[in-house]
């Protein structure tokens, strides 16, 4: 087997089959070594460097998206920080939270903010733990998934330094098309209204944009001797994005030592990892697409007399775009972790760990609006800051007799966090000048304006498991963790997370043995809980007082404390069971792998704020848990390589994962008391000029349905006005001679947010040293709101809103929400063609590899959709899930070069 | 086994170490631990409630609460639909039109606020009793009338809303224990509470700033039973549809140890503020200007200051033009505007124009600074009463039609766009407590133009004779703006009457529509209760 399908045959197999050929590594201080060889009858799947994409890559997750099934990051309208919060492994589990996969650095339990500012050289692999067995060993955590992240550390003795980096530019190739400024007066004046004519002709949309650029570089070098050895590397990236001030940088720096003692007995590593990220984000993205898209286009980009923007007088959802441009929205990320593992063999099987980190972590926020787009200005800074300590100790014990192995783990973990920030904002500024760096020059300190917080959330966990094999064929394991969080109830602080799991390794079979054809086939299944808590925070659980606002008391104003929420003593874990089943098969030497994974999970307990009836509550919601829910879904992944020779080979992968959510239930019995929440709430709706109230409800969360249903008036066509214009007709859809589009009105479930299905593929083809490769992602069976054009198509905000080209003709004066601007949102999207060349050094003393490459990012997109992307939201279930509310990113692809070298 | 022992025995010792230590937050027994941090967070810490800063908060100055259902749902004022702006899925058009429905969120935000606050106060009594000892026994009768009376003051916003309600008096009642009362029972619990109270409460004024300052003292009681005494024909009638009204004549409330028909008892609660020495002010803008608490008129307020307090004031930001509004350094957003009917009946075009027309409106041709506003496009700023429409779209005058809210000084100091102004929120003056006794005269067959032409002669105006008709026009020009069209419509009987655009609804004669439908939430979660009739 060559290296090349091998490493397909890992990916498509899981890590089982291929663990043994890496070197050792750890994760949250389990021996995953051994966990995997015994624990192995789930589907890690782990996607090492040579699976992450290529092309030009500003973040690590960048490097993940479309290489494992089920797990979806979404690239947010394009904006390429929008992928930071919405990574999705198996779809949506929880209403509340914690719907982020558990991220762990070499061991230390971070978040996916973290994980961003790793440099993308620096990982070794990644693994996504997906099913029962695996997640249930996370205990608590583990309900969403795993991404275990492995970084790089020296290996061998020999001195290496290498440097690899790329160049690239960004540019817009695709963008909203408004009316210019003769279409503009022009449709005014056929129309006989008033207009304001500022005497240019600008692009608006445009003039927010420029040419991105693109730069990453890296270097790192290791050595070392047979007992010991380092890694240190330093990475740079720097992204000015194609929105003008818009830019991400990003400092790091990694050093790994590792030394073994005592006759190899003992094993210390240590690693040291800091980070300094610096964004420059747009202060609020939906405003200033919306205004550079909807803005007079007769009017100019350039200052008044006075060097500043005057307000629009007649359009008051917007603001002249270049006086949005000079709002300021910094954040500083300082990223600082040490850890250090001791090892001790005690004997040939029985082995201790101890496992100690310390993260620091610090975010730092400035925010600035001018006077021309906040009457008097606003300034504010923050700092959120978070420590944390982890100390685990396991003990774990294997022995072989004969054809029968067991393997004992015992863990035990303490994690301790404090949360800590302030926040200061003022207002009433005369000068533009000072930004945020003066707040001493605002007039104005609003109550509530400035604040502090502290959490001291903390986490213990104990876990024990056995695992038994016998002739290397039959696996069966069983394990049990426990977890107890200082957030939830008293008296329901600890929960349980047992998992079972098994595998048969059928080729091993002697009636299978000799069918030369069949290389591979393995079956495998699981069963295991686990737990999330991201729906609570600190202190939900205990009845405190808060300042509720400050009012005048015996004569002088006073800060009171009240309650400001319903307290639930009784909250507890959220609970999540998976069971899936899984088989692997490889034909012709495995030219050909198959692998087919079925899952299905049920969320109970589920946390979510639920409507309690006032009175006698004296709010309308309560932090409980009590609905469920489910996932369940088919992940299928092809590899075949039709040519595999010397000179040249080629390679086809592809993984399609189905994904079915339901909603269950959110109902029932809660502590003797009934309680409920809606049937159907809205989640997400649009806005902009007109949208106000009313009913622009668009998504929605139905008990019986997928979350995030799109469920509206029904549109049977154009009607004309009066007065020539047209507008949406609306059926009455209930029969009731009336048509009333209140939620309980004439609606009707029109389709699903959330992609059904989903496709990677990767086609690698390398000929001699030449290999290029071009992946493709997509996504199908959803649909897609194109609030985006409702809004701009809508004739009755013109002339104070620019409309689309094409809307005087339509001549529609109605912006209701109907099915009307309901689209499928199936895509085909080609991510990256990279080609690559790996010089060929016959006589080079130093240099051991040379490769020279060139990408081209975001090729092209085919799909139906009509708006600028369909790459939205189709993911997070938050208020923008399958809403296209003009708040896209212009389309933009990318160029670049790479190059790098290794001495 | 042994596994498992380590198993307990670290659990054990790892359960120890799972506690929190919140420093940002107070527990109840740090929060009630004296005297005056009782008093601070359990009765002080309700007053936060009176004003808002959210949506539906507060009973004055937000959007989309007990002001806009009691204001836009009238012939007084209304939010025209200006091409994109003001139509908001069709919500302020719906108010106009009386096409709201139970499933209207912002009318389960409406109840969900004035049950908050009933919550917090019951929370509040339960904690003076468990925390009692602290204070002296005189003390505690004292706290307990003040929190009884401020949930008086919003189960009569409840009643006077919704009709038949729930009357819950404890803290946290289970759910199946809260059934609907009629809505004469909560009339009378309303007026045994205030009764009850009366003794006890602070004989204060608390428009001033100082000890009381915004405080439910003893006037504002004797206004609010003065309030509930004129409206006793529609609180007492748990019939609403039936075409009839119980006769005040005929109910009878104890005053002073002296039996009074309703009618009676508006005019003795009347006379005790002016006994305590509220008076009519010289001047009518004295009660909205910056200053305000300095007023002798104005009885109970929300208190406001710029630097100090959160609530916000939005009415006049909400009404004016753009181009208004950036003449003042401010923001604005086009909107409200008097209807057509309300600058008739001020006799806008007219000789005999009301002063009061140019206290409470901005109008025609506006003046900023002594210097007129202009448009982008180079014209004048002028507003246009008469060409007002609930549909302005597309018309010659959308964006600068309507009579719009002046009535509060410009605070040009203000922040937020004047949001944070220094004026005080008006809800109770003695202006209105004059037309009650002159209304309730009338009604109680005797003559009231005594009172009447008080209020006349102020604004410089000539003597009427007190009928109803004119009490109701008088009503419209004294208190414009001040959230009171609702009610005094529903008391004259011509809430459900066709106005100016607004057709009357089918079955609308009924008089279904005199109180809101109770959102339909509220009775998803609790099946004890009923729609109100009319709307099932």
């Amino acid at each position: 087997m060559t290296n090349a399908v091998q490493r397909i045959g890992c990916w498509l197999l899981g890590l089982t089959s291929c663990a043994t050929g890496f070197a050792q590594t750890f994760t949250d201080g389990l021996p995953q070594d051994t966990l995997k060889t015994r624990l192995g009858s789930g589907s890690v799947d782990k996607v090492t460097q040579d699976r992450m994409n290529k092309g030009l890559v500003t973040n690590p997750l960048e490097a993940l998206n479309g290489q494992a099934a089920g797990v979806n990051v979404t690239t947010g309208g394009s904006n390429p920080m929008a992928m930071l919060n919405s990574v999705r492994v198996r779809g949506t589990t929880s209403l509340t939270g914690g719907n982020d996969p558990l991220v762990i650095i070499d061991g230390v339990s971070s978040d996916l903010a973290t994980l961003s500012s790793i440099y993308p050289a620096d990982i070794e692999s990644f693994n996504i733990l997906k099913n029962a067995a695996e997640t249930a060993q996370y205990g608590s955590r583990g309900a969403s998934g795993v991404i275990e992240v492995t970084t790089k550390k020296g290996s061998g003795s020999q001195f290496h330094i290498s440097y690899d980096g790329n160049i690239g530019m960004q540019h817009t190739y695709k963008n909203i098309e408004m009316l210019n400024a003769a279409q503009y007066i022009r449709t005014a004046q056929q129309l006989g209204t008033d207009y304001n004519n500022g005497g240019y002709d600008t692009d608006f949309p445009q003039s927010i944009t420029r040419t991105g650029w693109v730069q990453n570089h890296h270097v790192a070098f290791s050595g070392g001797t047979d007992d010991s050895n380092y890694r240190a590397s330093i990475g740079f990236m720097d992204n000015r994005t194609v929105i003008r001030n818009n830019a991400y940088q990003n400092f790091v720096a990694k050093l790994d030592l590792s030394q073994k003692a005592f006759d190899d007995r003992m094993t210390i590593d240590m690693g040291v990892f800091g980070s300094s990220q610096t964004n420059k984000d747009i202060f609020d993205e939906w405003k200033l697409f919306y205004s550079a898209a909807s803005q007079n286009p007769t009017f100019g980009t350039a200052p008044n007399a006075s060097g500043g923007w005057d307000k629009n007088s007649t359009a008051s959802q917007i603001n002249p775009p270049q006086a949005l441009l000079r709002e300021k929205n910094d954040t500083k990320y300082l990223n600082f972790n040490t850890h250090l593992r001791l090892q001790l063999r005690l004997t040939d099987d029985l082995r201790l760990t101890g496992f100690g980190s310390y993260s620091y972590s610090s975010q730092e926020n400035a925010q600035f609006c001018p006077t021309w787009v906040w009457a008097q200005g606003q300034a504010a800074r923050g700092e959120q800051k978070s420590e944390d300590w982890l100390g685990n100790v396991s003990l774990d014990y294997g022995h072989t007799w004969g054809d029968h192995r067991i393997d004992v783990l015992l863990f035990g973990e303490y994690q301790k966090r404090r949360n800590t920030g302030f926040w200061t904002l003022v207002k009433g500024f005369t000068s533009n000048e000072f930004t945020y760096h003066n707040l001493g020059a605002g007039s104005i300190r609003p109550y509530g304006g400035t604040g502090s917080s502290y959490e001291d959330p903390s986490l213990g966990s104990v876990m024990g498991s056995v695992s038994y094999a016998l002739m290397d064929r039959y696996k069966l394991t069983v394990s049990t963790r426990a977890d107890g969080s200082s957030m939830v109830g008293d008296n329901h602080t600890w929960g349980i997370f047992p998992s079972v799991s098994a595998e048969w390794n059928a080729k091993a079979e002697s009636f299978l043995k000799d069918i030369s054809w069949l290389s591979q086939l393995q079956v495998r299944t699981g069963y295991g809980r686990s737990g999330n808590l991201g729906g609570i925070s600190s202190y939900n659980s205990l009845k405190l007082l808060q300042q509720n606002g400050v009012v005048s008391v015996f004569g002088s104003p006073a800060v009171t404390m009240g309650v400001t929420r319903n307290d639930n003593p009784d909250l507890k874990w959220e609970t999540r069971s998976t069971f899936n089943v899984g088989t692997d098969w490889g034909f012709f030497h495995n030219r050909l792998l198959l692998t087919a994974e079925y899952y299905y999970s049920k969320t109970t307990d589920m946390l979510y704020l639920y409507d309690v009836p006032v009175p006698p509550f004296p709010y309308d919601k309560l932090l409980a848990n009590l609905g469920s829910m489910s996932n369940s879904g088919l992940e299928v992944g092809v590899s075949f390589t039709p040519i595999r020779k010397k000179q040249m080979e080629l390679n086809i992968n592809v993984n399609l994962s189905w994904q079915k959510n339901k909603l269950i239930s959110l109902s029932g019995d809660y502590n003797g008391t009934q309680m409920t929440a809606a049937d159907i709430t809205n989640i997400g709706s649009l806005n902009g000029a007109g949208f106000h109230g009313g009913n622009n409800n668009i998504v929605y969360q139905i008990v019986g349905q997928p979350l995030g249903v799109f469920y509206l008036p029904h549109c049977t066509g154009l009607t004309r006005n009066e007065d020539g214009s047209y507008r949406y007709e609306i059926a009455d859809l209930n029969g009731d001679g009336t048509v009333s589009i209140d939620d309980e009105g004439d609606r009707y479930i029109a389709g699903q947010a959330t992609p059904k299905m989903t496709l990677g593929s990767n086609i690698g083809f390398r000929y001699k040293n030449i290999d290029i490769s071009l992946q493709m992602n997509g996504a199908f069976g959803h649909k897609i709101y194109n609030g985006t054009s409702l809004t701009y198509m809508n004739m009755s905000s013109f002339p104070d809103y620019n409309v689309m080209k094409g809307a005087p003709e339509r001549n529609i004066k109605d912006q209701t929400a109907t099915d009307y601007w309901l689209e499928s949102g199936d895509y085909l999207n080609f991510d990256y063609l990279t080609v690559g060349w790996n010089v060929p050094l016959r006589r080079s003393k130093y240099i051991s590899s040379l490769r020279l490459s060139c990408s081209v990012n975001n090729l092209g997109t085919l799909t139906g959709y009509s708006g600028l992307t369909p790459m939205i939201n189709s993911y997070v279930v938050n208020s923008t899930l399958g809403i296209d509310d003009k708040r896209s990113y212009p389309v933009y692809r990318s160029y670049s070069i790479g190059f790098s070298i290794q001495f | 086994m042994k596994k498992y022992i380590l198993f307990l025995i670290a659990l054990t010792a790892l359960t120890a170490c799972l506690d929190e230590h919140p420093k940002g937050q107070l527990t109840e027994e740090e929060a009630y631990g004296t005297g005056t941090t009782l008093y601070f967070n359990t009765i002080s810490t309700l007053y936060n409630y009176i004003g808002g800063y959210e949506e539906s908060q507060g009973l004055q100055g937000t959007y989309r609460g007990v002001y806009d259902y009691n204001t836009f749902t009238t012939d007084e004022a209304m939010l025209p639909t200006r091409g994109g702006d003001w139509y908001d899925g069709g919500f302020w058009q719906g108010l106009y039109l009386h096409r709201w429905t139970a499933a209207d969120l912002p009318l389960y935000a409406t109840w969900t606020y004035l049950y908050k606050v009933v919550g917090l106060c019951n929370h509040s009594l339960a904690l003076l009793e468990q925390y009692g000892s602290l204070l002296t026994a005189r003390e505690l009768q004292v706290c307990r009338a003040e929190v009884r009376s401020l949930r008086a003051l919003y189960y009569y916003y409840l009643m006077d809303l919704f009709g038949n309600v729930p009357l819950c008096t404890a803290d946290m009642e289970a759910t199946e224990q809260v059934v609907q009362s009629g809505r004469s029972a909560v009339f009378r619990f309303v007026v045994n509470e205030l009764e009850e109270a009366i003794p006890f409460l602070y004989p204060q004024e608390s428009q001033r700033e100082g000890y009381y300052y915004g405080k439910i003292t003893l006037p504002v009681a004797y206004f609010l039973m003065a309030k509930l005494a004129l409206n006793t024909e529609v609180y007492s009638d748990d019939n609403w549809t039936d075409g009839q009204r119980p006769d005040g004549k005929n109910i009878f409330f104890e005053v002073d140890g002296q039996r009074l028909n309703a009618w009676e008892t508006t005019v003795a609660y009347c006379q005790k503020l002016a006994d305590f020495g509220y008076r009519l002010e010289e001047d009518y803008t004295a009660n909205f200007a910056i200053g305000n608490e300095n007023s002798n008129e104005n009885i109970f307020t929300i208190p406001m200051d710029k630097t100090l307090y959160t609530n916000w004031f939005r009415n006049l930001f909400r009404s004016r033009h753009y181009n208004h509004g950036a003449a003042l350094g401010m923001d604005a957003e086009n909107g409200t505007s008097a209807t057509l009917s309300t600058v008739r009946t001020f006799g806008y075009g007219t000789p005999d124009i009301d002063r009061r027309y140019g206290y409470n409106f901005y109008s025609d041709t506006v003046l900023v600074d002594g210097n007129k506003v202009y448009l982008d496009n180079g014209e004048a700023l002028v507003y246009r009463p008469l060409e007002v429409r609930l549909d302005l779209t597309g018309s010659r005058y959308e964006k600068t039609a309507g009579a719009r809210m002046s009535k509060y000084e410009i605070d040009r100091t203000a922040y937020n766009d004047g949001w944070l102004q220094s004026n005080d929120i008006v809800l109770f003056r003695y202006g209105d407590a004059l037309l009650m006794a002159a209304e309730a005269k009338v009604r109680n067959g005797q003559d009231g133009s005594y009172e009447l032409n008080l209020i006349r002669s102020r604004a410089g105006m000539p003597d009427r004779e007190a009928t109803l008709d004119t009490l109701l026009d008088e009503r419209l020009m004294e208190l414009m703006w001040e959230g009171w069209r609702r009610q005094d419509l529903i008391r004259f009987g011509r809430f459900t009457a066709a106005y100016d655009e607004r057709p009357q609804l089918p079955n609308e004669a009924s008089g279904y529509t005199t109180v809101f439908p109770i959102p339909s939430k509220v009775l998803d979660l609790n099946k004890n209760l009923h729609q109100n009739p009319g709307y099932e």
